[in-house]
């Protein structure tokens, strides 16, 4: 018995197992930070698309001042930073994180020149070009993390071709989120047209999500583990309540009433902004706490059954 | 060459000899452990054990994932961490399909007393094998024995001085060494002749790792 009880230390490793490295502890870190990449990436997109100058520079300001200190900060040994950079490795070949790197070093820099020749000389090839170059890479920068995450065959729930999309989209719509907010200020900003994509994006986002979950209730045994913990489990309150209702139900329903209003109220666009935030602070959490690696043995539990 | 490991789950006696010479080899830091004993209690209700450490993939993920080439792969199969380049990002501790990695913060470093002075083995093992906090460790297959060894002629699996610890340690022979390219060699004839199989093969990461279960084929 005494043998028995010594032996059980790590029963957890043939149980689904929940990753903690990117969620418990110093991993809020890597949470908090991938919450401003989506901001930050998808803020700039929008900006550029509606030309929106104070919207870049606020998505460049994310990006490099509270997204990348994060992610220095959760580094074991951030000061070895700079072996992740080409060409001093050649690791971009195979990883993900490399690239995610080096996309975000070349977004900092590109867009902190473009946003100057935005500036001082609008309009000239060089404004049109560098903003393409900055268009690209805060795209890579939107998706990278979505492909760090679905190339992980550790956590079935993470190995799909969804996640990038998941992301890449939730940060979309959380530029359009952020652009409300610079429209409240700049009367440049049609606020109108904002709220026509940020409907799209938000229904995109809500049957993108559906998708997901459903294709993770068949993809395997540790897959569907995952979607239940969002769905019936432990993070069902967060991910009903924090992500669908706050995150995108709510929102939709305001940014819908604004078609039948000239203009949405500023307390309305205030709230559907908040909550929309509230909601992709609320995805990124639950994404990361429902990583659950597959148990290392075929065994299983009962509560696993 | 491909060096791997076929283990003898019908021979494992839970004595953690193995978890212990690992320790000792590598002055391990009192919150790592390298090999570990997993506990599975079967449906049956008969309880079994696996020994488990890093499995060596020859498709090792996390030598893909490794944002620095930290985490790199010898020719000879080796998978080990440069922990001089390790930036402590633990994406491989993520991407590993066998959670047999860990990384090393400064509170799985406290010292074996914590509050007191070092032992003289801690001592030494700042000075022979320093593990440096901040980044990821894992099991290496003792390569430093086996280099030594290869360079004074000796034959890893076959002479102890170039064996890996926890083979030499295990006294009921549960773990055999040995190179998996060879096909006279006894890992392989133990893997052909008692259906030897890898952890999770549907990863596809070729774990250099075997089991074998004498006792369920009736030998």
């Amino acid at each position: 018995m005494v043998l028995r009880q010594w032996m059980v230390t790590h029963e957890w490793m043939v149980e689904p197992t929940p990753q903690t490295e990117w969620i418990m502890r110093r991993g809020i870190l890597v949470w908090i930070a991938e919450v401003f990449t989506s901001l930050g990436a998808g803020l700039y997109l929008i900006s550029l698309f509606y030309n929106n100058l104070w919207g870049m520079a606020a998505a460049w300001l994310i990006i490099m001042f509270l997204k990348v200190p994060l992610h220095l900060i959760y580094f074991g040994r951030p000061l070895r930073f700079w072996r992740t950079l080409i060409p001093i490795t050649d690791s971009w070949k195979t990883s993900w994180f490399t690239r995610g790197i080096n996309f975000t070093v070349y977004f900092g820099s590109i867009v902190f020149i473009q946003i100057l020749v935005t500036y001082f000389f609008p309009g000239t090839g060089w404004d049109i070009a560098l903003r393409v170059l900055g268009g690209v890479f805060a795209f890579l920068v939107g998706i990278y993390s979505g492909f760090i995450t679905s190339y992980c065959k550790s956590i079935p729930f993470w190995n799909t071709a969804l996640i990038p999309l998941i992301l890449l989209f939730a940060g979309v719509t959380d530029g359009f989120a952020l652009m409300l907010a610079v429209g409240m200020a700049d009367a440049s900003v049609g606020i109108m047209a904002v709220e026509f994509g940020s409907r799209i994006l938000l229904t995109v986002n809500i049957i993108l999500m559906a998708v997901f979950l459903w294709n993770a209730t068949y993809t395997s045994r540790t897959a569907k583990y995952s979607a239940m913990l969002l769905l019936k489990g432990s993070l069902a309150s967060l991910f009903w309540v924090g992500v669908i209702a706050v995150g995108l139900i709510i929102p939709l329903a305001i940014s819908v009433s604004s078609i039948f209003a000239d203009e949405a109220s500023a307390p309305l666009l205030i709230s559907a902004i908040v909550l929309h935030t509230i909601g992709a602070v609320t995805l990124k959490y639950v994404l990361l706490k429902s990583g659950v690696h597959n148990p290392i043995l075929p065994a299983i539990t009962s509560a696993y059954h | 060459m491909r060096w791997g490991m076929v283990i003898d789950l019908s021979k494992c006696m839970r004595c953690h000899g193995c978890v212990a010479a690992c320790r000792v080899e590598h002055f391990l830091p009192l919150g790592v452990t390298w090999p570990r004993l997993i506990a599975w209690e079967e449906i049956a209700g008969e309880e079994t054990t696996y020994p488990v450490r890093c499995n060596q993939c020859k498709e090792a993920p996390c030598v893909k994932v490794c944002p620095t080439g930290a985490t790199q792969q010898r020719e000879d199969g080796i998978v080990w961490v440069d922990q001089d380049k390790c930036i402590g990002c633990r994406y491989c501790i993520i991407a590993c399909p066998y959670q047999n990695r860990t990384f090393l913060s400064k509170d799985k470093d406290t010292g074996y007393f914590p509050g007191y002075e070092l032992t003289d083995f801690e001592k030494a093992g700042k000075r022979l094998y320093p593990h440096t906090t901040g980044t990821t460790e894992k099991c290496n297959f003792c390569m430093e024995r086996i280099d030594a060894g290869l360079a004074k002629g000796l034959k890893p699996g076959v002479d102890r001085e170039a064996t890996p610890a926890c083979v030499n340690t295990c006294p009921s022979r549960a773990l055999t060494f040995g190179d998996l390219d060879d096909p006279d060699s006894e890992v392989r004839q133990l893997i052909r002749d008692f259906k030897g199989f890898q952890l999770h093969p549907e990863y596809d990461t070729d774990p250099s790792i075997y089991y074998i279960d004498k006792g369920w084929r009736g030998v």
